[in-house]
Protein backbone atom coordinates (compact mmCIF):
# COMPACT_ATOMS: atom_id res chain seq x y z
CA UNK A 1 0.00 0.00 0.00
CA UNK A 2 2.75 2.58 1.13
CA UNK A 3 5.00 1.15 -1.71
CA UNK A 4 1.55 2.12 -4.32
CA UNK A 5 1.62 5.99 -3.06
CA UNK A 6 5.58 6.24 -2.97
CA UNK A 7 5.18 5.01 -6.62
CA UNK A 8 2.61 7.50 -7.51
CA UNK A 9 3.66 10.27 -6.43
CA UNK A 10 7.18 9.77 -7.84
CA UNK A 11 5.33 9.16 -11.32
CA UNK A 12 3.21 12.70 -10.45
CA UNK A 13 6.96 14.65 -9.50
CA UNK A 14 8.44 13.13 -13.38
CA UNK A 15 5.11 14.35 -14.62
CA UNK A 16 5.50 18.08 -13.12
CA UNK A 17 8.89 17.71 -14.13
CA UNK A 18 8.91 17.08 -17.69
CA UNK A 19 6.09 19.79 -18.02
CA UNK A 20 7.65 22.76 -16.55
CA UNK A 21 11.36 22.15 -18.23
CA UNK A 22 9.42 21.37 -21.70
CA UNK A 23 7.44 24.96 -21.28
CA UNK A 24 11.01 26.13 -20.17
CA UNK A 25 12.58 24.80 -23.52
CA UNK A 26 9.93 25.81 -25.76
CA UNK A 27 9.00 28.76 -24.14
CA UNK A 28 7.09 31.88 -26.60
CA UNK A 29 8.84 34.00 -28.13
CA UNK A 30 8.70 37.65 -27.03
CA UNK A 31 5.62 38.99 -28.39
CA UNK A 32 6.88 42.60 -29.58
CA UNK A 33 3.33 43.47 -30.36
CA UNK A 34 2.04 43.27 -27.09
CA UNK A 35 4.92 44.72 -25.13
CA UNK A 36 4.46 48.10 -23.69
CA UNK A 37 7.24 50.10 -25.48
CA UNK A 38 10.10 51.92 -23.13
CA UNK A 39 10.98 54.70 -24.97
CA UNK A 40 9.27 56.80 -27.57
CA UNK A 41 11.80 58.70 -29.70
CA UNK A 42 11.58 60.36 -33.11
CA UNK A 43 13.62 58.75 -36.15
CA UNK A 44 16.41 61.55 -36.79
CA UNK A 45 16.94 61.85 -33.14
CA UNK A 46 17.03 57.59 -32.54
CA UNK A 47 19.89 57.81 -35.21
CA UNK A 48 21.47 60.82 -33.31
CA UNK A 49 21.71 58.41 -30.25
CA UNK A 50 23.40 55.58 -31.76
CA UNK A 51 25.93 57.51 -34.01
CA UNK A 52 27.51 59.34 -30.68
CA UNK A 53 27.43 55.88 -29.27
CA UNK A 54 24.58 56.29 -26.77
CA UNK A 55 22.29 53.74 -28.09
CA UNK A 56 23.87 49.82 -26.92
CA UNK A 57 21.07 50.29 -24.15
CA UNK A 58 18.14 50.57 -26.18
CA UNK A 59 19.05 47.09 -28.21
CA UNK A 60 16.42 44.19 -28.14
CA UNK A 61 14.51 46.89 -26.47
CA UNK A 62 10.72 47.55 -27.51
CA UNK A 63 10.41 50.91 -28.86
CA UNK A 64 8.16 53.51 -30.10
CA UNK A 65 9.37 55.45 -32.94
CA UNK A 66 8.02 58.55 -35.29
CA UNK A 67 8.52 59.93 -38.62
CA UNK A 68 8.17 60.45 -42.06
CA UNK A 69 8.11 57.88 -44.74
CA UNK A 70 11.42 58.25 -46.57
CA UNK A 71 11.60 55.12 -48.83
CA UNK A 72 9.97 52.16 -49.02
CA UNK A 73 11.38 48.58 -49.21
CA UNK A 74 9.98 44.91 -49.26
CA UNK A 75 7.87 44.25 -45.68
CA UNK A 76 9.56 47.55 -44.82
CA UNK A 77 9.85 51.25 -44.98
CA UNK A 78 12.59 53.73 -44.05
CA UNK A 79 11.66 56.83 -41.83
CA UNK A 80 13.40 60.16 -42.31
CA UNK A 81 16.08 58.38 -44.13
CA UNK A 82 17.34 56.97 -40.20
CA UNK A 83 15.21 54.71 -39.05
CA UNK A 84 14.73 51.04 -41.03
CA UNK A 85 11.44 49.03 -39.85
CA UNK A 86 10.44 45.64 -40.86
CA UNK A 87 7.14 44.82 -39.83
CA UNK A 88 5.57 41.92 -38.50
CA UNK A 89 2.89 41.69 -41.64
CA UNK A 90 4.17 43.08 -44.73
CA UNK A 91 0.85 44.27 -46.65
CA UNK A 92 0.90 47.82 -45.39
CA UNK A 93 -1.29 50.50 -46.81
CA UNK A 94 1.33 53.34 -46.64
CA UNK A 95 3.18 55.58 -49.09
CA UNK A 96 6.01 57.52 -48.98
CA UNK A 97 5.59 60.63 -47.42
CA UNK A 98 2.84 59.57 -44.90
CA UNK A 99 3.63 60.86 -41.23
CA UNK A 100 3.91 57.19 -39.05
CA UNK A 101 4.17 55.75 -35.66
CA UNK A 102 5.52 52.36 -35.09
CA UNK A 103 6.68 50.26 -32.31
CA UNK A 104 9.14 47.50 -32.75
CA UNK A 105 12.75 45.77 -31.42
CA UNK A 106 15.69 47.97 -31.88
CA UNK A 107 17.92 45.51 -33.35
CA UNK A 108 21.10 48.06 -33.85
CA UNK A 109 23.03 50.29 -36.10
CA UNK A 110 23.90 49.38 -39.50
CA UNK A 111 26.79 51.34 -40.87
CA UNK A 112 27.04 50.61 -44.19
CA UNK A 113 23.54 52.55 -44.57
CA UNK A 114 23.88 54.52 -41.33
CA UNK A 115 20.11 53.41 -40.71
CA UNK A 116 19.36 52.25 -37.57
CA UNK A 117 16.52 49.16 -38.03
CA UNK A 118 14.28 47.92 -35.77
CA UNK A 119 11.83 44.30 -36.69
CA UNK A 120 8.79 43.57 -35.87
CA UNK A 121 7.06 46.22 -35.83
CA UNK A 122 3.13 47.29 -36.05
CA UNK A 123 2.02 49.99 -37.04
CA UNK A 124 0.39 52.34 -34.24
CA UNK A 125 -0.78 55.93 -36.26
CA UNK B 1 37.19 80.00 -73.79
CA UNK B 2 38.89 79.49 -70.25
CA UNK B 3 36.05 78.55 -68.49
CA UNK B 4 34.74 76.66 -70.79
CA UNK B 5 37.58 74.59 -70.70
CA UNK B 6 36.77 74.77 -66.94
CA UNK B 7 33.33 73.51 -67.43
CA UNK B 8 34.31 71.03 -69.52
CA UNK B 9 36.76 69.34 -66.82
CA UNK B 10 34.29 69.81 -64.19
CA UNK B 11 31.79 68.29 -65.82
CA UNK B 12 33.72 65.39 -66.94
CA UNK B 13 35.34 64.73 -63.20
CA UNK B 14 31.14 64.80 -62.05
CA UNK B 15 30.45 62.12 -64.69
CA UNK B 16 33.14 59.71 -63.81
CA UNK B 17 32.22 60.36 -60.27
CA UNK B 18 28.81 59.80 -60.87
CA UNK B 19 29.83 56.30 -62.98
CA UNK B 20 31.89 54.74 -60.41
CA UNK B 21 29.75 55.54 -57.91
CA UNK B 22 27.22 54.09 -59.58
CA UNK B 23 26.04 51.06 -56.58
CA UNK B 24 23.97 48.30 -56.32
CA UNK B 25 21.85 47.81 -52.55
CA UNK B 26 20.07 46.37 -50.55
CA UNK B 27 18.51 46.66 -46.87
CA UNK B 28 16.38 43.02 -47.07
CA UNK B 29 19.00 40.55 -47.84
CA UNK B 30 18.66 37.26 -46.29
CA UNK B 31 21.17 35.52 -44.59
CA UNK B 32 20.07 31.65 -43.58
CA UNK B 33 22.26 29.52 -41.70
CA UNK B 34 22.04 25.58 -40.21
CA UNK B 35 23.86 23.57 -38.01
CA UNK B 36 21.58 21.00 -37.39
CA UNK B 37 22.45 17.57 -36.36
CA UNK B 38 20.33 14.62 -37.52
CA UNK B 39 17.39 13.26 -34.98
CA UNK B 40 18.10 16.70 -32.67
CA UNK B 41 16.36 19.90 -32.60
CA UNK B 42 17.10 22.29 -35.93
CA UNK B 43 19.56 24.41 -34.97
CA UNK B 44 18.51 27.24 -37.74
CA UNK B 45 18.17 30.96 -38.29
CA UNK B 46 17.19 33.65 -40.23
CA UNK B 47 17.99 37.15 -40.31
CA UNK B 48 15.90 39.11 -43.52
CA UNK B 49 17.32 42.33 -42.82
CA UNK B 50 20.35 42.13 -43.81
CA UNK B 51 22.42 45.60 -45.65
CA UNK B 52 24.26 45.08 -49.03
CA UNK B 53 26.14 47.38 -51.18
CA UNK B 54 28.07 46.44 -54.06
CA UNK B 55 29.78 48.72 -56.84
CA UNK B 56 29.03 48.00 -60.15
CA UNK B 57 32.11 49.62 -61.26
CA UNK B 58 34.77 47.76 -59.39
CA UNK B 59 33.45 44.92 -58.12
CA UNK B 60 33.47 45.67 -54.08
CA UNK B 61 30.91 44.13 -52.10
CA UNK B 62 29.89 44.96 -48.70
CA UNK B 63 27.34 43.18 -46.25
CA UNK B 64 26.21 43.81 -42.84
CA UNK B 65 24.47 41.74 -40.95
CA UNK B 66 22.66 42.65 -37.17
CA UNK B 67 22.86 39.78 -34.93
CA UNK B 68 19.77 40.44 -32.75
CA UNK B 69 18.02 40.33 -36.21
CA UNK B 70 18.52 36.51 -36.02
CA UNK B 71 15.46 34.62 -35.65
CA UNK B 72 15.19 31.25 -34.48
CA UNK B 73 12.50 28.62 -33.88
CA UNK B 74 12.55 27.88 -30.60
CA UNK B 75 12.61 31.37 -28.85
CA UNK B 76 15.04 29.31 -25.91
CA UNK B 77 17.71 28.77 -28.80
CA UNK B 78 17.42 32.62 -30.39
CA UNK B 79 18.61 33.72 -26.49
CA UNK B 80 20.97 31.26 -26.09
CA UNK B 81 22.50 32.24 -29.60
CA UNK B 82 22.40 35.92 -28.58
CA UNK B 83 24.03 35.29 -24.49
CA UNK B 84 26.24 32.52 -25.05
CA UNK B 85 27.88 32.02 -28.06
CA UNK B 86 27.61 35.05 -30.42
CA UNK B 87 27.58 37.37 -27.65
CA UNK B 88 25.31 39.80 -29.58
CA UNK B 89 25.22 42.72 -26.90
CA UNK B 90 29.28 42.62 -26.93
CA UNK B 91 29.44 42.16 -30.91
CA UNK B 92 26.25 43.62 -32.53
CA UNK B 93 27.01 43.11 -35.97
CA UNK B 94 28.73 40.61 -38.29
CA UNK B 95 30.77 42.59 -41.63
CA UNK B 96 31.94 40.91 -44.82
CA UNK B 97 34.06 43.05 -47.01
CA UNK B 98 35.53 42.26 -50.22
CA UNK B 99 35.98 41.95 -54.36
CA UNK B 100 33.97 39.89 -56.31
CA UNK B 101 36.91 38.45 -58.84
CA UNK B 102 36.72 39.12 -61.98
CA UNK B 103 33.74 40.70 -62.20
CA UNK B 104 32.27 43.41 -65.32
CA UNK B 105 29.36 44.69 -64.70
CA UNK B 106 28.49 44.82 -68.75
CA UNK B 107 29.30 41.20 -68.54
CA UNK B 108 26.98 40.00 -65.91
CA UNK B 109 24.70 38.38 -68.65
CA UNK B 110 27.35 36.23 -69.83
CA UNK B 111 28.99 35.04 -66.94
CA UNK B 112 27.11 33.85 -63.75
CA UNK B 113 29.54 31.91 -61.48
CA UNK B 114 31.82 33.91 -58.95
CA UNK B 115 34.54 33.89 -56.29
CA UNK B 116 34.27 36.82 -53.83
CA UNK B 117 37.25 37.62 -52.04
CA UNK B 118 37.46 39.22 -48.24
CA UNK B 119 36.97 39.05 -44.93
CA UNK B 120 34.44 38.34 -42.36
CA UNK B 121 33.91 39.94 -39.31
CA UNK B 122 31.77 37.69 -36.79
CA UNK B 123 32.38 37.47 -32.68
CA UNK B 124 34.97 40.40 -32.80
CA UNK B 125 37.33 38.07 -34.64
CA UNK B 126 38.45 38.68 -38.66
CA UNK B 127 38.91 35.48 -41.04
CA UNK B 128 40.02 35.69 -44.73
CA UNK B 129 37.44 34.05 -46.79
CA UNK B 130 36.98 32.73 -50.51
CA UNK B 131 32.95 32.41 -51.31
CA UNK B 132 31.87 31.40 -54.52
CA UNK B 133 28.59 32.78 -55.52
CA UNK B 134 25.93 33.81 -58.52
CA UNK B 135 25.23 37.10 -59.63
CA UNK B 136 22.61 37.49 -62.47
CA UNK B 137 20.73 40.39 -63.65
CA UNK B 138 16.87 40.49 -64.44
CA UNK B 139 14.60 43.41 -65.09
CA UNK B 140 17.24 46.11 -63.26
CA UNK B 141 17.74 43.38 -60.00
CA UNK B 142 21.33 42.16 -59.56
CA UNK B 143 20.38 38.75 -57.48
CA UNK B 144 23.14 37.38 -56.07
CA UNK B 145 22.96 33.96 -54.02
CA UNK B 146 25.82 32.10 -51.98
CA UNK B 147 26.57 29.06 -50.22
CA UNK B 148 29.09 28.93 -47.83
CA UNK B 149 30.28 26.99 -44.43
CA UNK B 150 32.23 28.77 -41.22
CA UNK B 151 33.25 26.79 -38.33
CA UNK B 152 32.68 28.08 -35.09
CA UNK B 153 36.02 27.81 -33.50
CA UNK B 154 37.51 30.15 -36.56
CA UNK B 155 35.50 32.65 -34.94
CA UNK B 156 36.28 32.09 -31.14
CA UNK B 157 32.84 30.55 -30.92
CA UNK B 158 33.10 28.17 -27.66
CA UNK B 159 30.18 25.64 -27.90
CA UNK B 160 29.94 23.73 -24.27
CA UNK B 161 30.67 20.18 -24.59
CA UNK B 162 26.93 19.32 -23.38
CA UNK B 163 25.51 20.93 -26.09
CA UNK B 164 27.99 20.20 -28.63
CA UNK B 165 26.92 16.78 -30.07
CA UNK B 166 23.45 18.98 -31.23
CA UNK B 167 25.01 21.17 -32.64
CA UNK B 168 27.37 20.54 -36.00
CA UNK B 169 30.53 21.94 -36.42
CA UNK B 170 30.00 23.34 -39.86
CA UNK B 171 27.48 26.18 -40.19
CA UNK B 172 25.97 26.14 -43.46
CA UNK B 173 25.78 29.46 -44.61
CA UNK B 174 23.17 30.59 -47.43
CA UNK B 175 22.46 34.29 -48.41
CA UNK B 176 20.74 35.86 -51.16
CA UNK B 177 20.44 39.32 -51.84
CA UNK B 178 18.23 41.26 -54.26
CA UNK B 179 20.23 44.58 -54.96
CA UNK B 180 18.90 47.60 -56.66
CA UNK B 181 20.49 50.37 -58.33
CA UNK B 182 20.62 53.38 -55.82
CA UNK B 183 18.29 56.13 -56.42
Amino acid sequence: MKKKRIFLILILLFAVGGFLAYNYVYQDHRDIKSETSQLEISAPYLLERFKTNNGDDLLNKTITVTGTISSMEEGAITLNESVYAQFLEPDLELKEADNVVLKGRCIGYDELFEIVKLDQCTLIK
Amino acid sequence: MKTNTLLSIILFAYAVTAIGQEKYITKTGELTFEASVPSFEEVRAKNTNVSAVLEAETGNFAVLALMKGFRFKVALMEEHFNENYIESSQYPKTTFKGTIKDFDFSRLSEKSEYTILGTITLHGVEQQVEIPATISIADGTLLLAAQFVLRPEQFNIKIPSIVSKKIAEDVNVAAVFKLQKQK
